[in-house]
């Protein structure tokens, strides 16, 4: 392999320099000429039927222009169940439901209106608990499952508010606990949160009705998935409608999917042409955008006495709240995993993904991992403390290696998980006793290893231009939520085309002219687009040598590109700058366009009954962090004291970016486990939707 | 109620005619066009809104623009010096203080507040000066390097 130049080195931000100085545009901070400002009204009852509807005081205020409700919008949407309303339909599945929305002439009158909408509800049984909501004798929450729209792969609606079952059966667990000297069965409880990305979200819509043509601007970190699924709610031509991505201030899961971007397209079907702007503020956030799955989590684990894991069964329940959303997959590929990266040979999982009363879950950083290891991780410490063993050493017994068959039924390849499970125990001195502190406080060491699969198989595509300067612009639909893509691209186009950093620039996100990109979700970007940008390059380097072998009369083959030249390989003074190529071949104005595309098309689809598959990822990821803490015996205080992580990242395109992507997350787990919480009352009302509760 | 007021924005002096109500933040943003000042919370609770009042730390979302005549604002679009990065904005360029950047802004000018008052702040003295600031993407450590890597540079000058 030749000597990389960029891809693998530290290099800086590209969007860093625009951030600091507060050029860089966000979603919400878009202004766009002769724009109207829409509100949002949410249903304040968590289950009813919605009676009537009068919007005639809203209508009338001066300076509305329009007011909308679910008959101005009889449309549905969602990824895999189409479950969701633009707008309330006939009833109300949880509070913070988009129930009606104005779009006036500013945003003091928009809300001013929206206070004048009278909606009368008749209460129906409120479920909050997604244990509970699926017993048999359960009112369903969607009384039309049966007749949604669904993807192949669903299996629900056998009980009632099952959105998703997912089944995985290896070997026979019966025989596996039978066999064991230890078994130990406990229940686990993963509570809500909310991404709280520091950028609220908001969505800005236009209907032009001279062309036919929506345009939406959003920060969405799905925008392909969003066209697709306002494409058939609406069933307009593809064509016709347009998604531009402003900056994207985090995201962390919240901002794929369709929240804002339903309420601003309804109304601008109403505003005779002018684009309006729906913004949520942080409340609002909270209540009515996306959460993490709650999750009730039964688990049940045979042992040997040497330590040896004989079985493994666990039935979890995702609290879905109101609509499905990403609900099914993060319920497939949560559960799958959630019995740990370990070699099993008896393992029983049911995952089921349960409608509630309360906001809509999604995807979140992890992906339904955090839950599943939450168990999973405590069971094998409890299992170890019982056995006298260290809980390293009962994972060292258990853990996957290189090559062994997961319980799944996949050969499992590049398992660096061993390695990091002694990196990250060996930074905080694990089996060294802590100094006591203070009398008063204790001193405690924890770890824990993961797994996570990413989304399979899916595809991104990119283009990459050289222009007659020698610059290099990237195509690609991989959105900047703050993971750092743009630059991790720009590093891969300039080592391919062998160019400076500085000469590569991304090009905006714009479905109009960007190649297709499945989703910035999953961890699959670096991997799937980064592998598509590599093709882009090397298809637009294949047309340059191709154009500089009469020039440097050398065959296409012997020449190569660094330092912005094309040269011959063997006589390097031999040279020419990109861009003269370009503008010799296609004149002054004239472009190189090369195109790539990826796709990871082994991976296969699970069985519906095993959940096997031989091969259901592109890729794992593995991973231990092992933490120390000093907790206050009379308080119960938890102080973190320090914190090791060590991940198998493969190879590191910009290890500065590797690094800062792994501390954000380490702060957010520490959130996760420690302080977080999304409080949702018996009545289905979120208590503390602000960042101070 | 329309007020006019006389203030001086990122070193210049301008006349507006405000309503009373509007907030600081609004009036920035939504009025004057200067987006750099983030919302994030809109109640004062996570520092995204931050800009320098008469030199001093304030969330804008919290300020009436009523109160203003004749004051000093400093926002995000002020911090550069002539055509040159602020230390601190180069810093947190270098150490990958910025991720997605929407708390950026507020963390600079709070980093600026604390930077004037002391060049030599303990980390200690960093975090409870940030600890306003909510930052969702960088775990806060490379902003603290940031913040100590600036107040290293401007202590040599």
């Amino acid at each position: 392999m030749a000597q990389l130049k960029v891809v693998g080195e530290p290099v800086t931000r590209v969007d860093a320099v625009e951030k600091v100085t507060g050029q860089a545009v966000y979603g919400y901070d878009l202004v766009l000429p002769n724009m109207l400002y829409g509100k949002t009204l949410f249903s304040p009852k968590a289950h009813a039927k919605i009676k009537k509807i009068n919007t005639d005081k809203a209508k009338h205020y001066p300076g509305v222009v329009a007011v909308v409700t679910g008959e101005d919008a009889p449309w549905t949407h969602g990824e895999t169940i189409k479950d969701k309303p633009f707008l309330a339909q006939g009833k109300v599945r949880y509070i913070g439901e988009p129930v009606a929305a104005v779009a006036a002439e500013d945003e003091d009158i928009a809300q001013a209106a929206v206070g004048l909408i009278e909606v009368e509800y008749e209460d129906l049984p409120v479920y909050t608990d997604p244990e509970e909501a699926c017993k048999p004798a359960c009112m369903p929450i969607h009384e039309d499952f049966d007749r949604y729209r669904k993807a192949d792969f669903i299996v629900g609606g056998h009980l009632p508010n099952v959105a998703e079952h997912f089944k995985l059966r290896t070997g026979d667990v019966a025989v596996g606990f039978k066999e064991s000297d230890l078994v130990l069965e406990e229940r686990y409880f993963v509570p809500i949160i909310q991404h709280s990305a520091m950028e609220p979200h908001s969505a800005h819509a236009q209907f032009d009705q001279q062309s036919g043509r929506l345009t939406i601007w959003v920060a969405n970190d799905a925008p392909f998935r969003a066209l697709h699924e306002i494409t058939e709610a609406l069933n307009m031509p593809k064509e016709q409608i347009r998604f531009i991505n402003p900056l994207q201030g985090g995201g962390f899961g919240s901002k794929g999917g369709l929240k804002v971007e339903p309420i601003a397209v309804a109304l601008a079907f109403h505003t005779n042409g002018r684009p309006v702007r729906v913004k949520f503020n942080r409340e609002e956030t909270f209540i009515s955008t996306l959460t993490r799955h709650e999750a009730v989590v039964y688990c049940k684990s045979g042992v040997k006495k040497d330590g040896t894991i004989m079985a493994r069964e666990m039935t979890i329940y995702w609290g879905a709240g109101a609509y499905a959303e990403k609900s099914p997959t993060v319920c497939i590929r949560g559960s799958l995993p959630a019995p740990g990266p370990y070699r099993i040979p008896h393992v029983k999982v049911d995952g089921y993904a349960v409608y509630t009363n309360k906001p809509v879950a999604g995807s979140y950083r992890g992906y339904g991992i955090p839950q599943g290891a939450w168990a999973c991780e405590q069971q094998m410490d409890e299992l170890a403390k019982r056995l006298g063993m260290d809980p390293v050493e009962l994972r060292m017994k258990n853990i996957f290696v290189e090559g062994d068959i997961a319980y799944w039924g996949e050969r499992l390849q590049a398992v660096g998980l061993k390695e990091t499970l002694v990196k990250a125990t060996e930074a905080i001195e694990w089996g060294k006793r802590p100094d006591q502190v203070k009398p008063g406080v204790k001193i405690g060491k924890g770890f824990a290893c993961i797994q996570k699969p990413t989304r399979s198989p899916t595809t991104s595509a990119a283009g990459v231009i050289v222009n007659g300067k020698g610059d290099l612009t990237v195509l690609a639909g991989t959105v900047e939520i703050g993971q750092g893509c743009n630059t991790i691209l720009s590093q891969i186009a300039a080592e391919e085309l062998g160019v400076p950093m500085d000469k590569v620039h991304m090009h905006p996100l714009d479905t109009d002219v960007i190649p297709f990109d499945a989703s910035t979700t999953s961890s699959r970007s670096t991997y799937h687009m980064g592998n598509a940008v590599r093709r882009a390059a090397i298809h637009a380097r294949e047309q340059i040598a191709e154009a500089a072998s009469p020039m440097l009369e050398a065959k296409a083959e012997d020449l190569d590109f660094a330092d912005g030249k094309v040269f011959l390989k063997v006589q390097p003074q031999m040279a020419i700058p990109l861009g003269e190529v370009v503008r010799r071949k296609l004149g002054a104005d004239g472009m190189v366009r090369g195109d790539g595309s990826y796709t990871y098309e082994i991976a296969k689809d699970l069985d519906l009954e095993t959940g096997h598959s031989d091969h259901a990822s592109a890729f794992y990821m593995y991973a231990t962090q092992a933490a120390v803490v000093a907790v206050d015996e009379e308080s119960g205080r938890v102080r973190m004291l320090r914190m090791s992580a060590a991940h198998d990242v493969g190879k590191a395109i910009n290890p500065l970016n590797c690094v800062a992507q792994i501390e954000g997350g380490v702060a957010m787990g520490i959130g996760s486990a420690l302080h977080e919480e999304l409080v949702v009352d018996d009545a289905g009302k979120v208590r503390n939707p602000s960042f101070l509760d | 109620m329309k007020k006019k007021i006389q203030i001086t924005l990122n070193g210049k002096s301008t006349s507006l005619e405000v309503s009373t109500h509007r907030l600081l933040l609004d009036l920035l943003r939504d009025e004057i066009g200067l987006t750099g000042t983030k919302e994030g919370c809109g109640t004062g609770d996570c520092g995204a809104c931050t800009v320098l009042l008469n030199g001093k730390p304030v969330n804008s979302c919290l300020i009436l623009s009523g109160e203003l005549d004749g004051a000093d604002i400093l926002t995000i679009e002020g911090l550069k010096i002539g055509p040159e990065l602020h230390p601190i904005q180069r810093a947190f360029v270098q150490d990958g203080g910025a991720q997605c950047g929407y708390c950026t802004p507020g963390m600079l000018m709070m980093s600026k507040a604390l930077l004037d008052e002391n060049q030599n702040p303990t980390e200690e003295e960093i975090r409870f000066a940030l600890s306003g600031n909510l930052c969702r993407c960088t775990g806060y450590a490379k902003i603290i390097q940031a913040v100590q890597e600036a107040a290293a540079i401007l202590r040599t000058r």
